[in-house]
């Protein structure tokens, strides 16, 4: 009876352990004998306009086609998801606001900052017309739509933070961007920290009003690449970095047909693709100081909401995540 | 006289040895249900001692318990806990009466249960989980909308259940009724419904899993309290000790509800005299 017993544990314990190094072996393999990844996955998203332009143009493709690797993209619906993507190993590149971006690496996640795709202002605060709320301070006892994890979070905390006003003295309804904007248009909520092209969309077509702006609390759009991706591949980094770029010049080179494509990948109206794109700056690319002081002051507010531990040496967290060698060999 | 003592005393004795006995049974049982639970918690703050589990995807225990601990003294716990419980309680009483009523009367009625019931059944086949959607865009994201969710997936085991033990109530019992010119109220009240009781808190008990899965769903979507919103909250700032915190504490008060559940069936159905008992009550 004993000796059964103690089978039975030694059984469950070899089982329970075997399931779980089995759930973990990693997704994304070398061809077999070289250096090369047998495929590159990226996110693409309607606030990253040089993903929309390279799922359209194919040029990843044509780039890694002689090199017989394949090059996968999905859709991301926010920071939180490209950033949640990340972790899980299920794509390579992802993106998402410098802020964003740094409470996943306070948190642990294995991942850097490898290229500025855009500063933007592609949040803030938005109400319907008809709305009383005028100013943040109105925002008190109110119901705000937000998604956790994304720039339009932090610039609301920090927003809050500047008129004076705690995280607990609002109602705080966290939906994914889309649903926001639709509870704000259906009244469901009063307000809703937005996020371009959605904001802008709901601006011509609900006359929906932008009542707190605030361009230095927006933190940049970052590609993400998981570490393990840069150690094994580096030199494949610097391609996507310099195919991102050329996304970025093609932009800057060709406005008119560059909104025409963000109208057909985002689905949106011309006067929004508009909108969007002109509060989107394009002129710097490869990551460094600037990005470093915005995530600094970003920060100091997710330290003290304890969204990132209060003993987080913050200046070495920046200067891990954001990397720019990668941008800087790859452009020069 | 004295040895009418003595046999008292002795028979104190005895009772008293009987109630021990019973306790330590009572945690021999708890013990060995803990054992393999207690390894693999063990087994786990080692590995992520020794960072052979990255914290980003699996916090340590010890992490998860401090969370859960620092929540409880800033009162958030209780918040979160209190609203999520009296979602589903609140939703588990609405939807368990309508399936009581309605149940009462397609079990009855042969007429009303061949018209409502196919019905029942063709909704009942939607997978729950499906409503979700559809329910935050008719009644919105406010209290009434969770309510209303999981009072919808209450009912339907609620209903099963309950139907089907009024119809398996043993014809000779109801003939015994008509024998004794029992009116329809009287049949329902005397022989239908005590008959039918164990089935229908089988039902009740299935009914508040239901309820507790959904509350979930009805949380993922769009609230700002609740075990649900810590989820939410864990998955998107990067903390997943409030998830694996939050299913924790689903675990342990979807437990003591089902406990509270069962301990009510046991009172109720202390005159059965069925083939799982122990001890004579009721086994769970």
């Amino acid at each position: 009876m004993k000796s059964k017993f103690v089978k039975l544990i030694i059984g469950l314990a070899i089982t329970t352990l075997s399931i779980g190094a089995v759930g973990c072996t990693s997704k994304n393999q070398s061809q077999a004998g070289t250096n090369k990844p047998k495929e590159i996955r990226l996110d693409f998203a309607t606030y990253n306009i040089e993903s929309l332009v390279l799922k359209d143009k194919g040029w990843l493709e044509d780039e890694f086609k002689k090199d017989n690797v394949k090059v996968s993209f999905v859709e991301s619906q926010g920071s939180n998801k490209s950033l949640e993507f990340l972790k899980s190993n299920s794509i390579d590149f992802g993106s998402a606001a410098g802020s964003a971006g740094l409470i996943s690496k306070a948190k642990g996640a294995p991942i850097q900052a490898v290229y500025a795709f855009s500063k933007p202002e592609w949040s803030a605060l938005v109400t319907k017309s008809n709305s009383t709320i005028k100013s943040v301070k109105d925002l008190k006892g109110k119901k705000v739509a937000v998604t956790l994890g994304t720039d339009p979070y932090i610039l609301l905390l920090r927003a809050l933070d500047e008129a004076g006003l705690s995280k607990d003295d609002i109602q705080l309804i966290p939906l994914q961007h889309s649903d926001g904007a639709a509870a704000l248009i259906s009244g469901q909520v009063d307000a809703w920290s937005g996020l371009d092209p959605i904001m802008a969309r709901v601006q011509v077509e609900n006359g929906a009003k932008l009542f707190y702006r605030n361009v230095d609390f927006n933190t940049y759009g970052l590609l993400d690449v998981r570490n393990d991706f840069a150690k094994n591949y580096p030199e494949y980094v610097g391609r996507v970095i310099k195919i991102y770029d050329k996304a970025r010049k093609w932009i800057i080179a060709n406005p008119q047909e560059a909104q025409k494509l963000l109208e057909k990948q985002a689905k949106l109206k011309p006067e929004v693709a508009k909108i969007q794109l002109q509060r989107t700056d394009l002129k710097q690319s490869i990551p460094g100081a600037p990005q470093k002081a915005a995530l600094t002051k970003a920060a100091e507010i997710l330290k003290k909401y304890d969204i990132i531990p209060t003993n987080t040496d913050v200046q070495k967290t920046i200067s891990e995540f954001v990397n720019g060698t990668f941008a800087q060999k790859a452009l020069k | 006289m004295s040895e009418l003592n003595t046999n008292t005393s002795k028979v104190e004795k005895i009772s008293l040895w009987l109630r021990i006995i019973k306790r330590v049974d009572i945690l021999k049982k708890i013990a060995l249900g803990i054992i393999v639970p207690l390894l693999l918690v063990i087994i786990w703050q080692t590995l992520s001692n020794f960072g052979l589990i990255p914290s980003y995807l699996l916090p340590s225990p010890s992490t998860v318990v401090s969370t859960l601990i620092k929540l409880a003294n800033t009162g958030e716990l209780f918040t979160h806990a209190g609203i999520t419980t009296y979602r589903v309680l609140v939703g588990f009483a609405f939807g368990s009466a309508l399936a009581i009523i309605l149940g009462s009367i397609t079990g009855y009625y042969r007429v009303v249960y061949q018209v409502l019931d196919p019905l029942i059944q063709a909704l009942r086949a939607i997978p729950s989980l499906a409503w979700v959607p559809l329910f935050i865009l008719w009644f919105g994201i406010g209290e009434g909308s969770k309510v209303i969710m999981i009072a919808v997936g209450v009912f339907f085991p609620v209903y099963l259940n309950w139907v089907t033990g009024i119809k398996g109530v043993d014809k000779k019992y109801v003939e015994v009724g008509i024998l004794y010119h029992f009116t329809a109220i009287k049949t329902i009240r005397k022989i239908l419904f005590p008959a039918a009781l164990p089935s229908l808190l089988t039902g009740l008990r299935s009914g508040l899993g239901l309820g507790w899965m959904f509350v979930v769903a009805a949380e993922l979507m769009g609230t700002s309290k609740g075990l649900g919103y810590l989820m939410v909250l864990g998955e998107n700032n990067s903390a997943p000790e409030l998830i694996l915190g939050s299913i924790i504490l689903f675990a342990i008060l979807g437990k003591i509800t089902d406990g509270i559940l069962v301990y009510i069936e046991r009172r109720v159905l202390h005159w059965q005299n069925s083939f799982g008992e122990e001890n004579g009550n009721v086994s769970s």
